[in-house]
């Protein structure tokens, strides 16, 4: 009994995926496309001002620093419907900025894993001993050549697994687009079950997807962690 | 320079009903969020491998999922399933938020609870408590001081997270705001014909940023503190 209403809603589950592939396909090739731009955008962000925080360059480290605490203080969702709603107005003789959705898409997304990587980063490089910088300048290296030889190696090992948390974060935070509408993976699932009606289906091809995407890559970084770790740990 | 008119009867309902639905709905997934997580994280540190294998599927499960997708199938697939099954906004956003936060206090207090030394237990078994009295009087008590720092982060993240709820239409901050968005947009009489999605948006993160901030700083502090 049990066995057959499995078989019966596994087959429902496959003729639903096959009706709708394309689209499904369409909203996740979606849903990578701004996760990549979005995770290598908070890479670059965090890797400059998390080493301008570290170094407390003077300017930049206090900026950066306003940047991480306004971020990471307010929630992502009230930043997408600043930017997608909010700035489109005009304030006095000011013109309003009116972007697309995919713009707000990957540079929301962005924008937050950004913050969260300075922070990542920071945290990293600052746990890099003193005496391994010194000896760095000691042999003549120059600040910058101390900090891409030195500090970049092993400060970025030790940020390694809160910033790939973050890229994970910044992929699940991308379902979110759905409240402007980006045809995403959750946003093309949702049109999908207001057509179909297939309300189940939908909701479990949704929820595997995500599932199988964010279990491979926390699968992949494991790999990834363990292949960098420093030879001491290994 | 003056205050507009608009500004008073905007930020009254926005505080009224939308700080406190958020308030609301972040006090039920905090207290959820405590209580199942540090149960089932406690249940993890038990050696039987069905039931640590079905603990670790949950935690990984709703940490996996997008919280907004995990209120989706509560809200819409839910009901599809079981009309029984049919919950209002704010008690799916709840039960959502409840999912992905004892997720979180599940991870934590599994390494809280291992982090107590094994003489704590062994000498609780000596004064003849039992596994579960063991535990309440004696281990979590001291589990509970590591667990504080990782608590008050997730107490910043659920109220962060509440906004989610607006997706649904739950009546939350973001979700008062993009109303009286909408109200002022309409011709008047209703409204203003004008467009202060800037102010009322901008609003919004100021007040989540006046919670929250304070709530970082001191998990900060009690990180550095308490180990």
């Amino acid at each position: 009994m049990t066995a057959a209403l499995a078989a019966g809603f596994f087959t429902d589950l496959w003729s639903f995926v096959q009706d709708n592939s394309d689209e499904l396909l369409a909203g996740l090739r979606r849903t990578l496309v701004v996760s990549v731009i979005a995770i290598g955008g908070a890479f670059f962000i965090g890797l400059i001002l998390g080493a301008a925080r570290a170094h407390r360059i003077p300017v930049i480290s206090p900026l950066a620093a306003i940047y991480v605490e306004v971020i990471r203080n307010t929630p992502i969702l009230v930043q997408i419907f600043f930017l997608y709603f909010g700035l489109t107005q005009d304030i006095g003789p000011w013109p309003g900025i009116r972007l697309e959705a995919f713009t707000v898409a990957w540079l929301s997304v962005m924008i937050w894993g950004g913050a969260f990587n300075t922070e990542n980063f920071r945290a990293g490089f600052e746990a890099v001993p003193y005496r391994y910088r010194e000896a760095g300048l000691a042999l003549g290296f120059s600040r910058i050549k101390t900090f891409a030889n030195v500090t970049l190696p092993i400060g970025g090992r030790i940020a390694l697994p809160s910033s790939i948390n973050t890229y994970i974060s910044v992929l699940k935070n991308t379902s979110l687009l759905y409240v402007i509408s980006y045809p995403e993976l959750t946003t093309t699932a949702l049109q999908i079950q207001a057509l179909t009606l297939e309300t189940v289906e939908t909701f479990t091809v949704l929820a595997v997807s995500y599932l199988v995407i964010v279990w491979t890559m926390s699968f992949l970084i494991r790999l990834l962690e363990s292949h960098l770790a420093l030879p001491e740990e290994r | 320079m003056s205050i507009p008119d608009w500004v008073e009867p905007v930020a009254r309902y926005m505080l009224t009903e939308g700080l406190v639905g958020t308030l609301k709905i972040a006090a039920f997934a905090l207290a959820g969020s405590v209580l199942v997580g540090i149960t089932l994280g406690t249940l993890l540190t038990i050696k039987f491998l069905p039931l640590r294998a079905l603990i670790r599927m949950y935690i990984e499960v709703w940490r996996g999922l997008p919280i907004l997708v995990t209120i989706f199938i509560i809200f819409f697939a839910l009901p599809a399933v079981s009309l029984q099954l049919e919950f209002d906004a704010v008690t799916a956003a709840a039960v959502g938020l409840i999912l992905w936060g004892s997720a979180q206090v599940a991870e934590a207090t599994r390494g809280a609870v291992q982090s107590i030394p094994r003489e704590q237990h062994e000498a609780a078994s000596a004064l003849g408590f039992g596994w579960v009295g063991r535990h309440t009087f004696v281990i979590m008590p001291q589990a509970l001081r590591r667990l504080l720092p990782p608590l008050v982060s997730l107490l910043v993240n659920i109220i962060q997270n509440t906004t989610i709820a607006q997706v649904i239409g739950a009546t939350e901050l973001l979700e008062s705001g993009e109303r009286q968005v909408e109200r002022l947009t309409a011709p008047p009489p209703i409204g203003l014909g004008e467009i202060h999605a800037f102010e009322i948006y901008a609003a919004v993160m100021v007040v989540f940023f006046l919670i929250s901030f304070p709530l970082t700083r001191l998990a900060a502090y009690l990180e550095h503190r308490l180990i």
